[in-house]
């Protein structure tokens, strides 16, 4: 497969999991703008474990994930039971923060002569692990969509559980869920330890595919990003986020020909879809008539406002 | 379950290649200097290989140069050029267009007998 | 002590741009219940639209603040006739998006526009500087705390005396009219915000926008949602906590501070200075807060 073209897929590819991460808190009607928090930690875990200790890829993307998700709960705690504007500015606020120590960060050893490990603002380089160990990049580009495979098969069987139902319940109206009996925190809990591993696994992944990673990367706009897809590509699926992330890669890679104005058109093209499609493109509405559609069984019946595809004024 | 299968190949795939041992392969370094053209936002540069350990020039590798801006990752579109061999065994030019002016993360893709990948962070600003 | 004085004064005149910054973000949150993330970026099309002026053409200050002033309340409208008019009171976070969608935008339009990283700005003074006593003041900071304060007791007067502020100020009601007028008010503060912070540094960078974004933002949170005195004091107070973190810490300390406050407050006081003290959900939404509505 041509080099261009298996960079692009696994660009999207690992996007996804970030695009997932927001969405999963989507779900449970939280908005985080911080999603690229755990991004990073997982991306630097990953670095770190593989790069400067030396130990296997895999144990290093399960760091990711796991300090992910760790840096998820510690920041869930104290900030899910916040309203919904206060929690998203938290989350801001917890992303920056981040990002900020890992411009301080500095953690070297010496491997080859040359110093290896995150070097504060200058980032961490020569995450090799992929070259070291003879993946190719089209092997890389499997073990990208394997691992968004395997989330996404989490993402079905969730939709499918009682705890999906909780969350989109949550997601619908709190108090509502509350009265009857969701324990409302805890679930959120869940989904924000959920959604920072699943940022953390990306994050691992990214490191090792770019081999390089800096602080800077991981600012406001990948956060907000990350919401948009989700919000583009539609509420009612976890493949909504992916066509997000598909259609803003793809429009990107296709379209070089106005390169300059892409943010323009990009940017006018996603205000207009959200007038006419507010919860983007998949939304609940149409995904319940897919599924309608599809099965001959009908599906358990959706709350009032996922049917209407808006919420109760 | 192409999903699960392919999870499976790479897994595979992945746990043979680690078994093979630390640091298979040469580990590449690299000089980079890029000149500005005539042209606004294009810059020739030259790119200087050569094996990091002992030092030899790395000739005949296929070498592809891209960048992308650390601040705003993605959200370029520039594209990858393959890189011409130079007059000297180890060196290499090619020509890149960049879209905007500023930090980049311009980053050299070794293939063919080698392969590695090495960043620079490099800042390009217009001529005064 | 005196350094301590000095140290703060600094912080206060840094913080009255925060403060006008978050004026903007005060008003139309206060209005709509809504975050617009195209705020800065509104301001940076103005910004911009001036530089352009003075570097193409040698326009004279005045004008530059004209234009800088007219080019934010065009973009403001822009944002709210695309983004938030459309949308109606449910859509809250398809809102938001789409103005981060237009402030991806706006921001692309203005690099185009001059697409070096920083370009000069008039300044208002000379750039001496004031001495009072042992302290050292900058004339364009004062210039900026008297400009925040008089804009402050304007919007005063206009919301609490006039039919346009009490339909405003009764949060919840969204007479079209209304909203339109409210957003290029916050659009015009913006463009003095940014005029007046742009001739005190004497130059105009890319990064305006974000900036303009984030900090009008953190003042407003820590102030007190949709308040707006807590707009002037969370200005204030974020200028202080940052250039003292600088002077103790370094630069790269001072937003780290910022932030870490921000955050604290936040979990600790989650309605701001000026706010209640906790906003739980169930009391939010018995007042009419349309924000959770996803």
């Amino acid at each position: 497969m041509d080099d261009h073209l298996t960079g692009i897929l696994s660009n999207i590819g690992v996007i996804s999991f970030v695009a997932l991460s927001a969405y999963l808190l989507l779900l449970t009607g939280e908005i985080s703008f911080g999603q690229q928090a755990f991004f990073a930690v997982g991306a630097y875990t990953a670095g770190i474990v593989t790069a400067m200790w030396q130990l296997p890829f895999w144990l290093g993307l399960g760091a990711g994930a796991a300090a992910g998700g760790a840096a998820a709960l510690f920041v869930g705690l104290p900030t899910l039971r916040l309203h919904g504007l206060q929690f998203a500015i938290a989350t801001l606020a917890f992303a920056e923060a981040v990002r900020i120590l890992f411009e301080l960060f500095r953690y070297q050893v010496v491997r080859d002569g040359e110093p290896v490990g995150p070097n504060g603002i200058e980032g961490f380089r020569n995450i090799r692990y992929i070259f070291e160990h003879d993946v190719s990049a089209t092997q890389f580009m499997l073990i990208i969509y394997g691992l968004l495979g395997v989330t996404l098969f989490g993402f079905f069987l969730l939709e499918r559980s009682r705890l999906g139902v909780a969350f989109r319940m949550i997601g619908q109206d709190g108090l509502l869920a509350a009265a009857q009996g969701v324990p409302v925190f805890r679930v959120k809990l869940l989904a924000a330890c959920l959604a920072g591993a699943i940022a953390g696994l990306g994050g691992g992944l990214y490191a090792h595919l770019t081999t390089y990673v800096e602080p800077a990367i991981f600012d406001v706009m990948l956060g907000v990003h990350s919401l948009a897809y989700g919000l583009i590509g539609g509420l009612g699926t976890a493949f909504g986020p992916l066509l997000g992330v598909v259609i803003d890669i793809g429009l990107l890679e296709s379209t070089r020909w106005f390169a300059g104005y892409r943010m323009i058109v990009f940017g006018g093209l996603v205000a207009v879809l959200l007038i006419v499609r507010p919860r983007g493109l998949l939304d609940e509405r149409l995904v319940h008539r897919i599924r309608r559609l599809v099965s001959r069984r009908p599906p358990p019946a959706p709350t009032n406002a996922a049917v209407l595809g808006e919420e109760p004024s | 379950m192409i999903a699960a299968r392919a999870l499976l190949l790479s897994l595979f795939v992945v746990m043979v290649s680690s078994a093979s041992g630390w640091a298979a392969g040469v580990k590449a370094k690299a000089e980079v200097s890029c000149a500005a053209t005539a042209k606004p936002l294009e810059y020739d540069c030259a790119i200087k290989l050569s094996d990091a350990r002992s030092g030899a020039a790395l000739a005949g590798v296929e070498v592809t140069v891209g960048a992308d801006m650390p601040s705003m990752p993605m959200a370029h579109n520039v594209k990858p050029v393959k890189a011409t061999p130079g007059s000297e065994p180890g060196t290499y030019r090619a020509q890149i267009k960049l879209e905007m002016h500023g930090d980049w993360a311009v980053k050299v893709d070794l293939a063919g007998p080698v392969r590695d990948r090495i960043v620079k962070s490099m800042r390009f600003e217009p001529k005064p | 002590m005196i350094p301590f004085i000095q140290t703060t004064l600094d912080g206060l005149m840094v913080g009255s741009s925060y403060g006008l910054l978050a004026l903007g973000f005060a008003l139309i949150f206060g209005v709509m219940r809504r975050l617009n993330l195209s705020y800065g970026p509104s301001i940076m099309v103005g910004a911009y639209l001036g530089t352009l002026l003075y570097i193409q053409f040698g326009a004279p200050t005045y004008v530059v603040a004209i234009v800088a002033v007219a080019g934010s309340v065009m973009a403001g409208v822009y944002v709210e006739r695309l983004c938030f008019a459309p949308l109606g009171v449910a859509a809250g976070v398809a809102s938001m998006v789409s103005s981060f969608a237009i402030w991806m935008q706006l921001e692309q339009a203005s690099l185009l526009m001059l697409p070096r990283h920083s370009y000069p700005f008039p300044s208002l003074t000379s750039g001496e500087l004031l001495s009072v006593g042992p302290l050292v003041v900058r004339p364009d900071y004062l210039i900026m705390l008297a400009a925040m304060l008089a804009i402050t007791a304007a919007l005063h007067l206009l919301l609490y005396r006039t039919r346009f502020g009490v339909a405003a100020s009764l949060s919840g009601i969204d007479v079209r009219s209304t909203m339109l007028k409210a957003f290029a008010l916050a659009s015009a503060i913006g463009g003095v915000a940014g005029f007046l912070v742009l001739s005190a540094n004497q130059q105009v960078t890319a990064m305006l926008g974000m900036w303009a974004t984030l900090k009008g933002l953190i003042a407003m949170m820590i102030g007190g949602l949709g308040s707006i005195p807590g707009a002037i004091v969370g200005g204030l107070v974020l200028g202080v906590i940052e250039v003292h973190s600088q002077t103790l810490f370094g630069p790269q300390v001072r937003d780290l501070a910022a932030y870490g406050v921000l955050f604290v407050l936040l979990v600790l006081r989650p309605g701001g200075i000026f706010g209640t003290a906790a906003v739980s959900e169930s009391a939010a939404r018995r007042g009419g807060d349309r924000w959770t509505t996803t």
